[in-house]
């Protein structure tokens, strides 16, 4: 910074009409356009970086990220074309037309397709099916398709659209605001999703519902009320369940308990509650849940059903088959007393029941549950849990009748989609069944099977029993999850253990090796979001949470139902890891059609006839070239000045680098001005002097450290540059220190190594830094990673403030005394010298820290 | 000793006096603007070195303003600043000729090392 403020005292003080200001002036110019360039190329390695790393698709992302990288990458692409036409004089505009063309591809894969909604805001049953899925969302088509075709009773009521949730977003600018929040997640940080979800909750919530919208919605109520009282004799006040139907709820995907429904909503409480409704699309966990599924976000809308509230007696799920185990073909239906929510959302273990699909009226099994409460309707709106009465606490729900009647709707349904199902039923005060939603079921991977576990006899056995609701194994420490706190700061590789199952738990379910409840059913949400997220679940133990503490070491095996104290080595084998979690989700795809934008080097060779802008297809190459090219525009420029001012100049030094310094003023001795070469006791630039100092340092000059000695190196060379053989890129290729009294921006690309050194030091501690970044290599990846690290163990001992993605390690330190910064930047230079060697080192994972270690103990013979 | 001239574009009262406050004191010579429409006349008038314009303004964007300075005067340099982290207008901006585009808040040595080498760009214009 010092540096730019020092240029702008110069021209302050330069605003004068002489040739040589003239000339001064030009070159400040083209310098500043040559630091914007440097400056914009550094950040476009970061991004391709970060880009490759998510591509190995451990890490979640969302769409939002994806733009924003795509975005900036295209900005500093640009940015570094512009600053080139600056110091070319216009030489490439080429290079324009390639950005934009590329731009125009990535935008391409980028693009949203919106389709147009209906432009109706509200829709009886009667006249949806299930075609219409995408202007009212899964849960209203499948309501629509029960009552328009099939004839199954579902409750009245009626769909506010995806036509009306865009009209509501519209109508405040919603959108727009949203995305600018959904900015700030961080995927790896759960704070961050929870602050962005409280604040575009509350956008949300203090957004007005358009007047003709909230007019057409009461008209909808009436009507519905109408249809409801018509031929009673008594005519009631009308309750109705307030609930989602999102877009994109479709077979792969179950969306399961994410989203909120809101129950026994008065008349007056409707635009309330329909805006609390779509709010939930951005609840933390609801976020999270896409961002683990890599759901296309941006897109995600929300239609709303409006139903008539049942007063259930009893409540509950039906699947069609069993949910992960191929072999039993049954219908599986569960029951609670009173509301839905209860059956699903793990509260209480609700009363299962098996019934043969051949024949309806057998019931294969029944196991009743301790129901102690239940959840009803308050006369005044809202819900309340209450104790159900003892006598029913520990009978069964539903009679064998209503058993087989609920069996056979699921049938039809099953038919009628070709699909196995997951029904929710209640049954009201007049012995109505009735059915509330029915969507696909998501059945487990083909995988399972009956695994053969064996018997770990020896190992203590902590609980046995229990509901599986995903097979499989599980190890780590257990991590009691109480609270939304304790959710939020669950630690990577635990076993999440816990009263009740919760939908919300999805939040942690990427870092779960298993999770184990007390209460809960094998039909309910959070069931079908371990069995979607592949964590070994057991539920309803009873009692896990009495016998286990946070920090023990548990084993969980989900296929047999037992919990065991400390780790089972015989069933680890069992334990699956995901290798990829985001790969294969549609956002992932999209990043990875971005990224062969972004991402690839084809240019590779600066020599070679591709190395134009013609053959650039992606930005690296663009970067690549740019980044060449302005070496040879400051060379030229040099080149130029150099006969009156000694720019370019070639460092005559034993040193195994083919080096050109260009002097931006007090940077070379002012007796060596206008020599074409010049030797290490005329450099006056303070820190390229330090740096220099490093890399001459004794040891790289003995010979039983370096193989080839130094005329030996420069004969090979000399040779390789009158008859160049395949690999003359190896050597012969030049390095850059661009330098100042105070300053030295050192570049080497050196074989496939790429390094830059950008330092300033000056008096002003505050002003000065290192930046050092190091990137690429001619070894495999393993290798090449390996190394990287061994830099960066370098540079931590070092002070430096690190950063290590891929290949390409970054290391900065700042605001430290002239005196210390030279110290690191004679290191440096050694270290320069120190990583030309290191590949072949690399041999195994010990040589990370064994290398490290010899050069940090002054020892450089890499032996 | 030459003062550059900058324009200064912002409709957020607080975030622009400040600014310009601040650089007044780095010996800047600050007009204040808070709309696009203003940013053009004062450029009309001549005399703006340098522009800062933050893009998301009501009536016409800093985008806009941007085009419509640069015709009003070639040399103008303007340096775009956003409060969003959305980078699309980046790419448009420096497409339109922006000198360069910052991320508010933007650290005030940066930003005045921008400004000098903007400068520095229209000096180099100027002669050719």
């Amino acid at each position: 910074m010092l540096k730019k403020l020092k240029l702008l005292k110069n021209w302050k003080v330069g605003k004068g009409t002489s040739r040589e200001n003239e000339a001064g002036r030009l070159f400040r110019f083209k310098y500043a356009a040559f630091r914007m360039l440097l400056d914009s190329n550094t950040k476009l390695l970061q991004i391709i970086s970060d880009l490759e790393e998510k591509l190995r698709g451990q890490q979640v992302f969302g769409m939002s990220y994806v733009r924003t990288e795509a975005g900036w990458a295209l900005f500093h692409c640009l940015r570094m074309v512009k600053s080139l036409d600056d110091l070319s004089h216009h030489r490439y505009p080429r290079l324009f037309e390639v950005v934009k063309m590329i731009e125009g591809k990535i935008q391409e894969e980028m693009g949203r397709k919106k389709e147009p909604g209906p432009a109706e805001l509200i829709l009886t049953y009667d006249r949806i099916n299930r075609e219409m899925i995408d202007w009212v969302g899964g849960k209203n088509a499948n309501l629509g398709e029960m009552r328009s075709r099939l004839r199954l009773p579902i409750p009245e009521g009626f769909c506010i659209t995806i036509g009306g949730f865009t009209t509501f977003l519209s109508h405040n600018e919603l959108l727009e605001k949203i995305n600018a929040r959904k900015m700030e997640i961080d995927p790896g940080r759960p704070e961050t999703i929870a602050e962005s979800s409280r604040e575009i909750q509350r956008l949300i919530s203090s957004a007005e519902v358009p007047e003709e919208m909230e007019a057409a919605i009461k008209g909808a109520y009436d009507e519905m009320l109408g249809r409801i009282n018509a031929g009673k004799i008594k005519v009631g006040s009308l309750r109705v369940s307030v609930r989602s139907s999102a877009t994109r709820e479709d077979s792969t995907l179950t969306f399961a308990g994410q989203y909120l429904s809101v129950l026994n909503v008065p008349g007056d409480g409707l635009i309330t509650a329909y805006k609390e409704v779509i709010a939930s699309l951005y609840t933390p966990a609801a976020i999270a849940y896409r961002l683990n599924k890599g759901i296309m976000d941006e897109d995600i809308a929300m239609s709303i059903a409006c139903l008539e509230m049942i007063g259930s007696v009893a409540s509950g799920v039906i699947y069609t088959r069993h949910p992960f185990n191929f072999l039993e073909d049954n219908i599986f239906i569960t029951a609670v007393w009173g509301l839905g929510p209860y059956a699903v959302e793990g509260r209480v273990t609700p009363d299962s029941y098996v019934v043969d699909k051949d024949d309806t009226s057998t019931i294969l099994s029944t196991v009743v549950s301790h129901k102690p409460v239940q959840l009803v309707n308050l006369p005044e709106g809202g819900l309340q849990e209450i104790q159900v009465e003892p006598q029913k606490q520990d009978a069964p729900c539903l009679s064998p009748g209503q058993v087989s009647a609920l069996a056979e709707y699921a049938l039809i349904l099953e038919k009628h989609y070709s699909h196995p199902q997951d029904i929710e039923w209640a049954l009201d005060g007049d012995g109505r069944l009735l059915l509330l939603q029915s969507r696909p079921l998501k059945v487990g991977s083909a995988e399972y099977e009956k695994r053969s576990v064996p018997a770990a006899s020896r190992y203590p056995v902590l609980l046995k029993g229990g509901a599986v609701a995903c097979p499989g194994v599980g190890c780590g420490p257990a991590f009691c999850v109480n609270s939304e706190e304790d959710l939020m700061a669950f630690p990577e590789g635990a076993v999440l253990v816990a009263r009740h199952s919760s939908p919300k738990f999805v939040l942690a379910m990427g870092k779960a090796r298993a999770i184990i409840t007390d209460v809960g059913g094998v039909a309910g949400h959070m069931a079908s979001l371990a069995r979607e997220f592949a964590v070994p679940t057991i539920l309803d133990t009873k009692i896990a949470t009495a016998i286990i503490t946070t920090g023990m070491e548990i084993t969980v095996d989900a296929y047999s139902g037992v919990v065991y104290r400390g780790t089972v080595p015989e069933l680890l084998s069992l334990q699956k890891t995901i290798q990829s979690p985001m790969k294969d989700t549609p956002v992932y795809e999209v990043l990875r059609r971005v990224a062969d934008l972004v991402v690839p080097l084809n240019l590779t060779d600066p020599r070679a006839p591709n190395f134009a802008p013609d053959f650039c297809a992606t930005l690296h190459d663009v970067g690549r070239l740019v980044h060449e090219l302005s070496y040879t525009e400051m060379f030229q420029i040099g080149d130029l000045a150099s006969k009156r001012e000694g720019f370019a100049v070639k460092l005559d030094a034993h040193i195994p680098l083919d080096l050109y310094v260009i002097d931006l003023g007090g940077g070379i001795a002012s007796h060596r001005a206008g020599s074409s070469k010049v030797k290490i006791e005329d450099v006056a630039s303070a820190p390229f002097n330090a740096v220099l100092r490093g890399m001459t340092h004794g040891d790289f000059r003995s010979p039983q450290v370096r193989p080839v000695d130094f005329e030996g190196f420069f004969s090979v060379m000399r040779e390789q540059m009158t008859a160049p053989p395949p690999t003359a890129e190896r050597f012969g290729e030049r390095s850059f220190a661009i330098v100042a009294d105070n300053y030295v921006n050192f570049s080497s690309r050196v074989g496939y190594h790429y390094s830059v050194l950008d330092s300033y030091c000056g008096p002003n501690v505050d002003t000065n830094y290192i930046n050092f970044s190091f990137k690429g290599g001619a070894a495999d990846l393993v290798r090449r990673n390996r190394r990287v690290r061994a830099i960066s163990l370098i540079l931590a001992k070092l002070d430096f403030t690190v950063d290590c993605q891929g290949d390409l390690v970054t290391g900065r330190i700042q605001k430290y005394g002239c005196d210390l910064l030279m110290e690191k930047l004679d290191l440096l230079g050694r270290l320069l010298l120190y990583t030309r060697q290191m590949d072949m080192l690399m041999k195994d994972e010990e040589s990370v820290s064994a290398v490290a270690g010899n050069f940090l103990s002054g020892n450089y013979s890499l032996d | 000793m030459h003062r550059i001239r900058l324009l200064l574009v912002d409709d957020e009262d607080d975030f622009r006096t400040t600014l310009a406050s601040r650089l007044r004191r780095r010996n800047f010579d600050v007009t204040e603007v808070d709309n696009g429409y203003g940013a053009i006349e004062a450029v009309k008038k001549g005399n703006i070195e340098v522009a800062i314009v933050d893009v998301k303004m009501p009536g016409i964007d800093g985008l806009e303003t941007l085009r419509q300075m640069r015709t009003a005067d070639p040399l103008i340099e303007v340096i775009l600043l956003t409060g969003h982290a959305s980078v699309e207008s980046g790419v448009e901006g420096m497409r339109l000729g922006a000198f360069d585009y910052l991320i508010k808040p933007c650290d005030i040595n940066d930003l005045v090392g921008r400004i000098g080498d903007a400068f520095q760009r229209r000096l180099v214009q100027e002669g050719t």
